[in-house]
């Protein structure tokens, strides 16, 4: 450890200020430090419980927001902003520099979370005839996906313009709507559906009630009017979201915003408001949230086209969308618009075609009597499908019209959204399904298997009262269910097909869905507990074990996401630890690099700065006593406040055991002496020559190689706090306890690196001991051979026997790296450890 | 739980928070004041000594930080810890710097609002 340098310790006894000779002025002087020391203490332990809650989300894939991202900032820096104070107070002002460091890494951070979106700069419309994929930041995907396939590859699609991104922005300046909505948005509960929906409808209100600005609607007017042609001098249109963000291969946001057909001039600036206001529709606001997006990183530009006279529509993907090597394009068709097809409000034909000409039908399933698509249709459609999946590179989701004239329209293409791995075809129906089955057939939506209690939903009432994790059961798989996937586990629609809104959420969320399944709102019963088994299209009664045996873990859904990104961003500035050694000419103020550096610098200095004082201020009662008696190795004792009984003489050089009232100390020692320690384990001498490894086969040698390579091993203590440093021969060893009356406030930490063997043995010996920590409910983390454990916030008795634990290993786990290349070594060691352990805290012979 | 009892003043616009954490706060032996605005809060202080001031950022006549420096102006030591639903680092740290004991982000568990408050009633007492 740094702070028994000799150089340090020597500058600490030239350093004792006059004002401190005064032996009262010294007890206040070291009163107001400890203070300090113990809220240093307790931020610092608050700081890494955040950092470990930072990771923790990072890793585990669960949805976050924001909110979470902007709070666990506040309070990782708070906290760290305190150690900075206290140690301020316990090292009067030493460590200036701290301050520049931590402003520097806490400005980042702020820079981080307040950045804006690129907010783009131009015209407030744009016809399609003048847009292309470079626009997406204008335009948004959608329109400039389409600009590109009409300006690009040179398809049909039909005349129209696009209404910007920079007009969207203008538009809520103009009525300073965006500082209310965040406002809305922040006090929002996510999890409260009637507070989701309230705040939702809200917001929407808010945004369809503003004014559009002058110079902006008459830019939209002049536009339509250039939509006018001889034969229709005032045309119908259709107006689409173009969000920015959205048609994204790995996120979708289908049918998440608001789709308005048939137009006319009247209407169009109130639905270009109501289709801005639909980006806080409750299922976009959930879909965000879900897939990591920030709500302001989404800016909604509106499409605006000439409706085409439809007589057959529907959706196309270049390729099956669970199979990425798929060799036949997919259509599904319906009489009239594409708008019916993707939101599962008809029944549809389904054709499967060939991808290479001539593009032969392989599979037909029609709903209606006769097919609405013919064999030249089908082959025109395929062969658009490939050519666009060519142009972009990857498979395309495509909505399309075929009009009057017989002419294709494309109204969408976008990147369709697939698994990473193609998936296996469904199970046979008749195989696959048990006795216990309810319903099957049907369609799989997206496979997977998952078992709740049924909830059909008729109707928006029906949606507050959903249950998290039930099985949503709906007649239309209409796009607002989408609301309710991140509480639904599976999803099963009576009507519908795969390639509706609504089964592109469900397959990115991974909930299984089965969908276009007859019968299903009137033979499953609210309540009842059921299995559905998406891949087999079956609903099982009950929990079905085998077929929940196939479950997948759930997806991560945030992994790539921007919040996600975000948060990423910031754990750099807060988590890595670059001050690792305190003996280290690097480990100063200003290599502080991460808020992490900075609690181990301040924590480090200051139990430096507590252990020093004694030394320094030449005051006894402060100063390191040697432990006496007959015990193993050699240990010095510091009090810092109240842990020696009262009555010991403190000109004293010795303290003994039962001197000591510092309950943490106890419960170390306790751990330590609990069964005697048998020497370094049997090895061979062959395999290793080392000098210091022979001289500890000898336990009694022990402290000579402690003095020689290391420093002494130190107890700072008072009644309620513990910190042990020992440095055993290549070991460097850390405890740090604290139990108060207040929870809060309560840890125990560890820390273990190093050790003589060569790495794969000394991992071993680390995970060794993670295994050993966490059975004792120890939270690990381990990088290299470095050991970090912590318990945090719990009560006293489950500390202390942490304690006794750490007390136990410290003695016992010394040099059995050396053996850890054998298996069998370390099993041995493992149930003698685990066996010795359960013994002393009373748990009996339960084994691992 | 120290033997003494610690007199808190809650001041917050939000009438169910004030209402419920006092209940709380009353039946765990606190002596619990309440104040709905700044002004409010400052005059109850005027009126009797308080140990701890529970603060919220976002009051209807001046915000959290305002508050707490008018607070820490016309009592310099008072203990005041702040609370808040909308996290920010600013604030966070402006609120520290500007002598707040505490910065608590909300919902915070009731057993940690106890505990933060008897934390910082010891601290100051020291």
């Amino acid at each position: 450890m740094g702070y028994a340098s000799v150089k340090n310790r020597l500058r600490a006894l030239f350093s004792s200020s006059a004002a401190e000779a005064d032996p009262e002025a010294l007890r206040e002087s070291f009163r107001r430090r400890y203070q300090n020391f113990r809220s240093l203490l307790t931020a610092n332990n608050n700081a890494l419980e955040t950092m470990a809650d930072m990771e923790q989300t990072l890793s585990q894939g669960q949805p976050f927001g924001m909110s979470l991202v902007r709070g666990y900032s506040t309070a990782v820096s708070v906290n760290v902003y305190k150690m900075i104070r206290n140690l301020e107070v316990i090292s009067e002002g030493r460590y200036k520099g701290l301050d520049d460091s931590f402003r520097n890494i806490s400005e980042k951070m702020e820079a981080i979370l307040a950045r804006q979106p690129h907010v783009p700069e131009g015209r407030l419309v744009a016809p399609l005839s003048e847009v292309d994929k470079g626009d997406a930041d204008l335009v948004g995907d959608k329109m400039a996906n389409l600009g590109e396939v009409l300006n690009a590859v040179g398809l049909r699609v039909p005349n129209g313009f696009v209404i910007t991104a920079a007009a969207t922005l203008e538009f809520m300046k103009a009525n300073g709507l965006q500082d209310e909505i965040n406002r809305l948005l922040k006090q929002m509960d996510i999890d409260d559906l009637e507070n989701l929906y309230s705040t939702s409808a809200h917001i929407q209100q808010l945004i369809s009630n503003a004014p559009v600005p002058g110079e902006l609607e008459a830019a939209i007017h002049e536009q339509y009017r250039r939509l006018a042609t001889a034969d229709r001098p005032e045309p119908l249109v259709s107006m689409r979201s173009s969000a920015m963000e959205e048609d994204r291969s790995n996120a979708s946001f289908a049918g998440q915003y608001r789709t308005q057909l048939n137009v006319n001039e009247d209407f169009i600036l109130q639905t270009y408001k109501d289709i801005v206001a639909s980006k806080y529709q409750s299922q976009a606001i959930i879909y965000r949230n879900q897939r990591g997006f920030r709500h302001q990183d989404v800016v909604m530009c509106v499409g605006c086209m000439v409706m085409v006279d439809a007589v057959v529509s529907g959706v196309m993907f270049s390729r099956a969308p669970r199979n990425p090597h798929s060799l036949w394009v997919e259509i599904n068709a319906a009489p009239g618009t594409a708008a019916q097809v993707v939101s599962g409000s008809v029944g549809t034909d389904f054709y499967r075609v060939g991808r290479d000409s001539p593009h032969e039908a392989a599979a037909e399933t029609v709903s209606d009597g006769s097919p609405v698509l013919q064999a030249d249709q089908l082959a025109a459609l395929a062969a658009i499908a490939v050519r666009l999946e060519q142009h972009f590179g990857v498979p395309q989701d495509i909505e399309w019209s075929i009009d009057r004239e017989g002419d294709v329209n494309i109204l969408q293409s976008r990147p369709l959204a697939q698994p990473a791995e193609p998936e296996p075809d469904a199970v046979e129906v008749p195989e696959a399904c048990g006795p216990d089955v309810i319903l099957s057939g049907g369609l799989t939506a997206s496979t997977g298997v998952a078992s709740g209690e049924v909830f059909a939903v008729h109707s928006s009432v029906d949606l507050l009262e959903f249950p998290a994790g039930a099985v949503l059961v709906v007649e239309n798989s209409l796009p607002a269910w989408a609301s309710l996937l991140n509480r639904a586990c599976a999803v099963i629609s009576e009507e519908g097909h795969v390639a509706t809104h609504l089964a592109i959420v469900a397959r990115e969320f991974g909930l299984p869905a089965i969908f276009g399944i007859k019968g299903a709102l009137s033979e499953l019963v609210n309540g009842e507990t059921v299995t559905v088994d998406a891949a087999a299209r079956c609903i099982y009664r009950g929990r079905n074990e085998v077929a929940l045996a196939r479950a997948e873990p759930p997806r991560n859904l945030m992994a790539d996401s921007p919040v996600y990104h975000l948060l990423e961003e910031i754990l750099s500035l807060v988590t890595p630890l670059n001050l690792t050694d305190p003996g280290s000419p690097y480990f100063k103020s200003s290599y502080c690099w991460t808020l992490h550096d900075v609690t181990r610098f301040c924590h480090e200095k200051a139990v430096s700065e507590m252990f020093a004082f004694g030394e320094r201020a030449r005051f006894d009662e402060r100063s390191a006593k040697q432990l006496g008696g007959e015990i193993p190795f050699q240990w010095w004792v510091i009090d810092l406040d109240d842990g020696l009984r009262e009555g010991f003489d403190v000109r004293s050089k010795y303290v003994f055991v039962e001197d000591i009232v510092s309950e943490p100390m106890q419960a170390i020692w306790e751990g330590m002496t609990a069964k005697p320690w048998l020497g370094p384990p049997p090895v061979s001498v062959k395999g290793f020559g080392s000098i210091l490894f022979r001289s500890t086969m000898n336990p009694s040698l022990e402290p000579a190689v402690g003095k020689s390579l290391g420093t002494r091993n130190y107890f700072l203590i008072s009644k309620n706090f513990c910190n042990l440093s020992m440095r055993l021969g290549y070991h460097f060893t850390l405890v740090e306890a604290y139990l108060g009356s207040h929870v809060t406030e309560n840890y125990v930490s560890f820390q273990f690196r190093g050790g003589a063997a060569d790495r794969s043995r000394r991992f071993v010996r680390v995970f060794l001991l993670r295994d050993i920590l966490e059975r004792y409910g120890f939270r690990v983390e381990v990088k290299q051979d470095a050991l970090t454990a912590r318990i945090e916030k719990k009560g006293k008795d489950e500390l202390l026997q942490g304690l006794k634990v750490l007390g136990y290993l410290l003695i016992h786990t010394r040099q059995i790296d050396m053996v850890m290349g054998q298996e069998e070594m370390v099993s041995h060691y493992r149930q003698m450890i685990t066996a010795d352990l359960d013994q002393m805290l009373g748990r009996g012979e339960t084994g691992s | 739980m120290p033997d003494e009892n610690i007199s808190i003043l809650l001041i917050d616009d939000e009438v169910d928070f004030l209402d419920i954490t006092k209940k709380r706060l009353v039946r765990r032996g606190f002596e619990v004041k309440t104040a709905m605005s700044c002004v409010e809060g400052v005059s109850a202080l005027e009126d009797a000594s308080i140990d701890v001031v529970v603060l919220d950022v976002m009051l209807p006549d001046i915000d959290g930080i305002q508050c707490l420096k008018q607070i820490r102006r016309q009592f310099p030591a008072q203990a005041v810890i702040l609370l808040t639903g909308h996290a920010s680092m600013e604030t966070g740290l402006e609120s520290l710097e500007c002598g707040a004991s505490d910065y608590c982000l909300k919902p915070v568990e009731f057993e940690e609002l106890v505990d933060r408050i008897e934390i910082v009633y010891r601290d100051a007492k020291a």
